[in-house]
């Protein structure tokens, strides 16, 4: 392979787009799942996330014993408190700003205004963790335990074939007992719909293929900075050369299909991030946009409660720093290192569960108190 | 039968679905006795499924239209 880096390129763009059609179709929006648990007592959509946790985790182990990927993937750290911390702010963001990294691009791509002031949001919050960076590192150098071991099995001492198969025994009963309660079927008239369960798996696959082609599995926001980085290095280019965190090499690794050490970081200039990250981002707002063309759903309406445009950027800014500050946004801890079970990936969704409390909560008195509606038709 | 329309397209998640719980339990007496329908409007994909499933649940008729780049739901009947 002469270019690893257009190859990445294009196969990025590829499962990008695929994600983005998934996702759309599917309505697979993983800050709902947490969100609708807390607000409304509903599950379903959340074990759509524990079917898509299990069938990478067992793809990934796969993987590992066939020697055929990175064992951890990188850039993963050891764990550290700031995982929770940072898992509690994106929890509140993605609530409020009502999607994910990934939601608020399949969002943005269907038309959603109010995902594109979320995307805006991201790249700011961003752009604002890069000044607090230094702080930041130190208090993660100063607090992180394990040094050097990065999953539970590492931690622990034990082969990571183990916790899977007694995690797969569990799951399986689980899934087993759902099917025969008929919890996978979602009823819904949404033309092109496609069943949860069914895009679970199908993501899977695409995080399995990532992991094996590009040495990782799926992650977007480095590249949410990258571009706040372009913009910064434009209006303020003597600010940004200053900017230690710009500077760093975030990853840095072995592409394990050519051998070739690649290495990127957040700041300005191509690199494998812009390679990874940046057709991911396209892919998943022309996939979107591709299927909801094909739906004649696409439309774009700015005409909603002044709150919301509120809740949708504090959101955004609130996700953008919450996913450096645990170094990985929910789509890089679910769907990649949960299944791997990394310590940090565990401590991430610990924080989770508390911040999508507080997001509904917040949410529920501050932007449902305005209600009223505005006519976009 | 009266009938009263809500456009709630372009909202943010789950904004759509919690004012046409919202509305419905505004409206529940009326649209028990079958005096009323109330009608939304969204283009949120989600709430196609979410608020027929909710309205159901509570015992409503549930009719969906889809329009153009719009859907329309229908909550009508009284409980069942």
């Amino acid at each position: 392979m002469d270019n690893p880096y257009a190859f990445i390129f294009v196969l990025c763009l590829v499962l990008g787009l695929l994600s983005g059609i998934i996702m759309h179709r599917s309505d697979f929006c993983i800050a709902g799942m947490f969100r609708d648990l807390f607000l409304l007592k509903r599950t379903v959509m959340l074990r759509m996330l524990l079917l898509l946790v299990a069938v990478s985790m067992l793809l990934f182990e796969l993987l590992r014993l066939y020697g055929i990927a990175l064992y951890p993937f990188p850039p993963t750290g050891s764990p550290s408190p700031a995982a929770v911390i940072g898992g509690l702010f994106f929890g509140i963001g993605m609530v409020l700003a009502g999607g994910c990294v990934a939601g608020t691009l399949y969002k943005m791509g269907a038309g959603s205004f109010l995902s594109f002031i979320s995307f805006v949001g991201i790249i700011a919050g961003s752009l604002f963790y890069a000044e607090i960076h230094p702080w930041w590192t130190a208090f993660v150098k100063r607090t992180t335990i394990f040094q050097g071991r990065v999953t539970i099995p590492q931690i622990i001492g034990i082969d990571p074939g183990f916790p899977v198969i007694v995690l797969m025994a569990i799951a399986s009963c689980l899934f087993f007992r759902w099917y025969k309660e008929a919890k996978w079927e979602r009823p819904s008239v949404a033309s092109g719909y496609i069943q949860p369960w069914k895009a679970a798996i199908f993501l899977a696959f695409i995080g399995l293929i990532s992991y094996m082609a590009v040495g990782k599995p799926m992650g977007v926001t480095t590249g949410y900075t990258k571009l706040g980085a372009y913009l910064e290095y434009f209006l303020f280019k003597g600010h940004l050369e200053g900017t230690a965190f710009f500077k760093a090499k975030s990853l840095d690794y072995v592409h394990p299909l050519t051998s070739i050490r690649m290495q990127g970081g957040a700041g300005p200039g191509f690199d494998v991030i812009s390679a990874i990250e940046f057709p991911l981002i396209i892919g998943i707002i022309f996939g979107s946009a591709l299927s909801s063309f094909l739906l004649k759903e696409f439309r774009l309406c700015f005409r909603v409660p002044y709150r919301q445009y509120i809740s949708s950027f504090a959101g955004g800014f609130l996700m953008g720093i919450a996913a450096r500050l645990s170094q990985g946004c929910n789509v890089a801890h679910l769907l990649g290192g949960l299944p791997l079970l990394t310590g940090q990936s565990i401590l991430f969704l610990v924080g989770l569960f508390p911040g999508a409390w507080l997001g509904s909560r917040i949410f529920v008195n501050f932007v449902m108190s305005q209600g009223g509606q505005r006519s976009c038709r | 039968m009266q009938v009263i329309k809500y456009d709630i397209c372009g909202q943010i998640c789950p904004s759509t679905l919690l004012t046409a719980l919202k509305e419905i339990n505004n409206y529940s007496q009326q649209l028990m006795d079958g005096e009323i329908t109330l009608v939304f409007y969204t283009d949120n994909r989600d709430a196609v499924t979410t608020i027929p499933e909710s309205a159901a649940n509570m015992g409503y008729t549930v009719n969906v239209t889809k329009m153009e780049k719009c859907y329309m739901l229908e909550i009508s009947g009284g409980r069942k």
